[in-house]
């Protein structure tokens, strides 16, 4: 696919959009772009939970994985039919573990995204493997179609197609408790197929600059039974520039019960100040496969209030401040927050310095953290970042109370798409004594845009 | 912890060496727009022509958006050449790159009567930012079309959309990421976020199979919002309980299963380590330990250990005829027959 787009060549526009022609020249050429990536990771070094604090001894391993990670995308390529309406997007890993494990594979990888979109007036479709995020269907990847059309500020768009299983499914080395024998089982499963897998589902929305909204539907099928099926409201208004507003709420249909409802106000006071604020209700329950039998254990729900607070003092200086209060039914509530102060410094070379405090309070334990940050630029082709956190939980964890880590990266430009990074961390937890890690990236990255015409 | 001693002092000579590295770095300068357009005597006997905005920026020129005056332009009166130079190297930030603008088809216009300052305000306004935020253009140009079909060409350029921050229109603010599935879910699916972000990069985050965490993968991002960075596996368990079920928006929990299989402290595993409390199971249920009160509030952390479809070690007990008793709670229902797959586990 990759090289079909690099030997295309724009192409001038034969008869170009009415849109097209009230902003731009008649005579626009195709203005399609290419991009591509190549990013790929060797671990160098990496000693964790050896030994642990517990003492527990996990015997060593020679072992140097290289990961592959790819990327082509292209926008906006002409079709016959239509100027700007063919899209490509392709992405995928792999990787290799070429000494002998017991639980790794030799050869490893996934194809995360690959579909063409393509557009027709106010009709688009995708086909392949995609992604739909959102409303009822959270997030959920699939191989399948979507179609999609807008007239008048509606739109409507439906898709289906196979779900896209996790790859630890069938992972070596991952054996269930006992056999089904064990638990006076009566009814014993068909065992699972790929085509008792897939999800289909529907969008009905309108938008304008001003609101927007829709109402989903999704329904997800596993072992061959209802995995998920929910309706889904999605709302959004901008009254005013300076502030917006959202709600949405997820209907859980097996038990017509609210699996989740947000409603939350942004706004900006100030050009410099954003404060923002939230109400969540959420029942964990409900969000668990209909097929999992211990979804029906549980009926419980928590809320959740708060918001955040963005002040950005000095042109070098923004300050960062969350916090959420957590009401759980049953136990007492909990809590969240987070104040940073961010320093901007410089301008060739610009430094940044991060300074942030965070607490959390939670059922049975909690934590303060720390974190120190800094980045900066050495030089046109050289930067670096250091990091330290430290935490203090409120319990034991294991023996133990306190953790910390420090992590750096130093990035050099070899020549214009080719960077080179070299990351590093090592840390101390209950769970390990010393926890330490190195590795190197290479990323090669190619970009093709047809340029824009000077005015 | 005799590690703390070592660990303070790693931090402070990261403190210093933080101040240390900027010390030597200040602000950018902005150029003195007003004083050359304000604050030279000019256009009398014995003085200079006064000077405009065309005077040094050609806007006519056609190759670039970029319009920033050669150095021969400034030589005309400042004889300093390496000033000069240093003056004009540091350009204005361009936070979404560079925009294709008519400029002389603006300038033509009614409304503007070749006047530069009523969108470049920053100019003559310190206060104001040196170059129009979008917002500026969209007090004339609606693009509701544009708006409709998702699309930033040919103003913006693609690839300077993909490396910028909207800093005024589709702000991303500090709530931003708590709620962005929302933002998203609002709108055409793929059209408006799609302009900039592609699938993989959504993927990078919530493609939960890969087999490097987006923090493994992109260690420099000091402000990305990333979830799982830090000391993330003593964490996770508080977290959890924090929050419970917002693992859920990128992990099944055979994906936390999969994890403790590999580390033993799953029930999936044999001889499995309990990390849980006295009094968890037996028949003192009025124990703040007992399983049935946590169970209750945050079955999703059960489930990240315990779900194991038919052999799911709690359908045991509590099942049809069990000693665990109903497991359905009050206010429990739901729509689906009897003999639906997963209730036949245990009424048959």
């Amino acid at each position: 696919m990759l090289l079909t787009l690099l030997i295309a060549r724009p192409s001038l526009a034969e008869e170009p959009r009415r849109a097209a022609q009230k902003d731009q020249k008649a005579e626009t050429p195709d203005r399609f772009s290419v991009s591509a990536q190549s990013e790929t990771y060797v671990q160098l070094y990496r000693q964790a939970l050896v030994p642990g604090q517990n003492g527990q001894v996990v015997p060593t391993q020679l072992a140097a994985p290289i990961h592959e990670y790819l990327f082509a995308n292209a926008r906006d390529v002409d079709a016959p039919w239509q100027k700007d309406s063919i899209g490509l997007e392709f992405a995928a890993w792999g990787r290799l573990w070429p000494t002998v494990s017991s639980i790794e594979r030799p050869f490893d990888g996934d194809v995360q995204t690959a579909n063409v979109r393509l557009e027709a007036g106010p009709v688009w479709t995708r086909v392949g493997r995609q992604q739909i995020a959102g409303g009822a269907a959270r997030f959920a990847r699939f191989d399948g179609v979507m179609v999609g059309a807008r007239h008048l500020g509606f739109f409507l768009e439906g898709y289906g197609g196979f779900t896209v299983l996790p790859r630890w499914n069938d992972q070596p080395g991952y054996h269930r408790l006992g056999s089904a024998e064990d638990t006076l089982l009566v009814y014993q499963p068909p065992p699972a197929t790929r085509g008792n897998y897939w999800l289909t589902g529907a969008r009905l929305g309108y938008q304008t600059p001003k609101i927007s909204g829709s109402l989903s539907f999704h329904n997800e099928q596993a072992h061959g039974g209802v995995d998920r099926r929910n309706l889904g409201l999605d709302l959004g208004a901008t009254p005013v520039n300076e502030a917006s507003l959202g709600a949405s709420a997820m209907l859980e249909l097996d038990s017509m019960r609210f699996a989740s409802a947000r409603l939350f106000i942004d706004t900006t006071p100030h050009p410099l100040i954003d404060i923002g604020a939230e109400v969540l209700h959420t029942e964990p329950a409900l969000l668990l496969s209909r097929q999992s039998v211990l979804s029906v254990f549980s009926t419980d729900g928590f809320e959740e209030v708060g918001g955040t607070l963005s002040a950005k003092l000095q042109r070098w200086l923004r300050l960062d401040t969350n916090g959420y209060i957590e009401a759980y039914r049953g136990t007492g509530p909990g809590a969240r927050g987070e104040a940073a102060a961010r320093f901007s410094l410089g301008s060739a070379y610009p430094t940044l310095v991060r300074i942030g405090y965070t607490r959390v309070i939670a059922p049975k334990n909690g934590y303060q953290a720390v974190r120190l940050s800094l980045g900066r630029k050495l030089s046109h082709r050289l930067s670096s970042t250091l990091e330290a956190y430290g935490y203090i939980y409120d319990e034991l964890v294991a023996g133990y109370k306190t953790s910390s880590m420090y992590a750096g990266t130093a990035s050099y430009q070899v020549i214009d798409p080719l960077e080179l990074m070299l990351t590093a961390s090592v840390a101390q937890s209950p769970f390990a004594a010393l926890d330490a890690q190195t590795m190197l990236r290479a990323t090669y990255r190619f970009d093709l845009a047809a340029k824009p015409r000077g005015f | 912890m005799n590690a703390r001693l070592p660990a303070f002092v790693l931090w402070l000579a990261l403190t210093l060496a933080a101040f240390a590295a900027c010390r030597s770095e200040s602000a950018p300068q902005r150029f003195p727009h007003q004083v050359h357009l304000a604050g030279i005597a000019c256009g009398v006997p014995g003085k200079p022509a006064c000077l405009s905005c065309v005077s040094c920026h050609d806007v006519a020129r056609h190759d670039s958006g970029q319009r920033l005056p050669q150095v021969a332009v400034c030589e005309r009166c400042h004889r300093d050449t390496h000033q000069v130079r240093a003056v004009l190297a540091v350009e204005p930030v361009r936070p979404s790159g560079e925009i294709t603008i008519d400029h002389d088809k603006h300038l033509a216009m009614p409304e503007i009567r070749g006047q530069c300052v009523p969108c470049h305000a920053g100019v003559v306004d310190a206060k104001r930012p040196p170059l129009p935020p979008m917002s500026q253009c969209f007090t004339c140009h609606e693009h509701s079309e544009q708006w409709d079909r998702g699309q930033c060409t040919p103003c913006h350029q693609p690839e300077a959309l993909r490396r910028t921050m909207p800093t005024t229109f589709l702000k991303h603010d500090a709530g931003f990421l708590r709620h962005h599935g929302n933002v998203m879910a609002e709108r055409q699916q793929a059209q408006l976020c799609q302009s900039c972000h592609t699938q993989a990069q959504c993927q990078s985050c919530h493609d939960v199979t890969q087999d490097l965490k987006v923090e493994t993968r992109r260690p420099e991002k000091l402000e990305s919002g990333q979830v799982h960075r830090g000391d993330f596996m003593v964490r996770h368990a508080i977290e959890a309980r924090s929050e419970p079920a917002r693992c859920l928006s990128c992990h099944t929990v055979q994906g936390c299963d999969s994890c403790h299989v590999a580390r033993g402290v799953s029930a999936n595993v044999a001889n499995p380590s309990n990390p849980h409390p006295p009094e968890w199971v037996g028949t003192n249920t009025n124990s703040s330990n007992f399983h049935g009160t946590v169970a209750r509030r945050d079955i999703v952390s059960c489930a990240g250990c315990h779900e194991a479809g038919p052999a799911t070690n709690c359908i045991r007990c509590h099942k049809v005829g069990g000693y665990g008793g109903n497991p359905h709670p009050r206010g429990w229902k739901s729509a689906r027959g009897i003999d639906a797959e997963m209730c036949r586990y245990c009424h048959e």
